[in-house]
């Protein structure tokens, strides 16, 4: 991931819940009460870069063990009835209204708890998806040459048009790289026949 | 991330590479030898074919000075068998690429031995698979660029109708297309994911490069943490491998 990757970027500012470890003075305004002190146990949904830090570095106070300052759950869009359905079909779950950046948030998540199961099904769900995403790139590629990408969009109609409005970045940008390769082969034969 | 070309080759660089491919044409006028940056071209006399790269045959064919022989592969027979044993006989491999050129044995029948053993040009995007020599039956390298080109410009000299060939053509690309894009499948659980692209052709290569790749690259993205993990486990495994070897070692001295 570069530095200036926007989507990764825009990953990092996903909300993720997290609940605090203990009181913070002045912090309230998190928790809707500005002046307070946020107080331990108090759930809070707060970006992936902060959750991150909050969650990796330790309080380093005295008593007892190393405690972090807040401790997260999976977030929304990686919940589990979302990832029961995965499983089931991978191809029914419109991702982008879980996230925009689906894949790349719930990579993060990985990195940051292990979570095996979750790994795979995720695999196996961008695996089964990718097929379909070539299957429709192709088929917009495939236009006749009647116009441009948009007139040949208006034949692919219901269903298709449903699950490619239901990609997250990582597989619009899959399908963006299948249609090029296709489109560039459409021309080339155009042109063949041409000179 | 200045560079705006993707990697590998793109389709028109593709079928430029193509136009290398050597063809066998029926030259139609005397033509002397021309010396090209890549060596001299026979001396064409009428009645007798030649080899020519694809660029020249198609230029003399455009003049009207020679007729193309298409590659036996080309046939309709041919295309249609390797449509059956891409889409019924073997529907998960593609068809293997042409053999290395052999012939007979001279003293035992029956056995045949590799032609120009020590020639290195036997791989495929260097053997002359698409002259009228060409065993039928094997797409080359380049099959989808020289099929189009001689459709496009010499399909006066095909044996049948071009557009029986060329619906044939269509036929395979769309098998071998879906093939390709179901080998991705291969990759779904841990542990698997190989892919054999034995066989696939250059053009094919160009349109599905970026795809692929996307793909591998996002699974490999999504097991990178349980791939860490593993590595880990190994590592620390190996770690108590080698403590017990030193141990073993501290008991023979």
């Amino acid at each position: 991931m570069s530095y200036y990757d926007i989507d990764s970027i825009l990953t990092d500012a996903e909300k993720i819940p997290c609940t605090f470890q203990l009181d913070v003075p002045e912090l309230g305004y998190l928790d809707n009460s500005p002046g307070q002190t946020l107080k331990a146990g108090a759930r809070v949904a707060l970006p992936l870069w902060l959750a991150e830090l909050l969650a990796i570095t330790s309080t380093g106070s005295s008593d007892d063990q190393n405690k972090s300052y807040v401790a997260f759950d999976l977030p929304h869009a990686l919940r589990n009835d979302v990832v029961q359905a995965l499983k089931a079909e991978p191809l029914a779950v419109p991702l982008r209204d879980q996230s925009a950046h689906f894949y790349s948030l719930a990579t993060h998540m990985m990195d940051l708890s292990e979570e095996p199961e979750l790994s795979a099904t995720l695999r196996k769900t961008f695996v089964r998806r990718a097929a379909e995403i070539a299957l429709h790139a192709r088929k917009l590629g495939g236009g006749t040459g009647k116009g441009d990408e948009g007139g040949s969009n208006l034949g692919v109609g219901g269903a298709g048009e449903e699950f490619l409005r239901g990609l997250d970045e990582w597989e619009r940008r899959l399908f963006r790289k299948a249609h090029d390769g296709t489109r560039a082969g459409k021309e080339w034969m155009e042109k063949i026949k041409k000179n | 991330m200045a560079l705006p070309l993707p990697p590998g080759l793109t389709q028109p660089e593709v079928a430029f590479l193509a136009e290398m491919e050597l063809v066998t044409i029926v030259p139609r006028q005397r033509l002397e030898s021309i010396s090209l940056l890549g060596g001299q071209t026979p001396p064409l006399r009428p009645p007798h074919r030649a080899e020519l790269p694809l660029w020249l045959a198609l230029l003399l064919k455009k003049q009207r000075r020679a007729n193309i022989v298409p590659p036996p592969w080309l046939h309709p027979a041919s295309l249609s068998e390797i449509i059956t044993r891409e889409s019924k006989d073997n529907p998960d491999a593609f068809s293997s690429p042409p053999p290395p050129p052999s012939r007979a044995h001279p003293t035992e029948p029956g056995r045949a031995r590799r032609l120009a053993e020590s020639d290195a040009n036997l791989s495929p995007p260097f053997q002359p698979s698409c002259t009228a020599d060409a065993p039928a039956g094997y797409l080359p390298y380049h099959w989808l660029e020289v099929a189009e080109a001689l459709l496009a410009h010499a399909g006066d000299d095909m044996p049948v109708a071009a557009g029986e060939v060329r619906s044939l053509l269509r036929d395979l690309v769309e098998v071998r297309a879906a093939k390709m894009r179901s080998s991705t499948s291969t990759l779904e659980s841990f542990g698997g994911g190989l892919t054999s692209l034995r066989g696939v052709g250059a053009m094919e290569l160009a349109e599905s490069r970026g795809f692929v790749l996307g793909v591998v690259d996002g699974v490999r993205k999504l097991g990178a943490s349980a791939e860490a993990t593993r590595r880990e486990e190994e590592e620390f495994g190996g770690g108590r491998d080698v403590s017990d070897d030193e141990s073993d070692e501290d008991m023979g001295i």
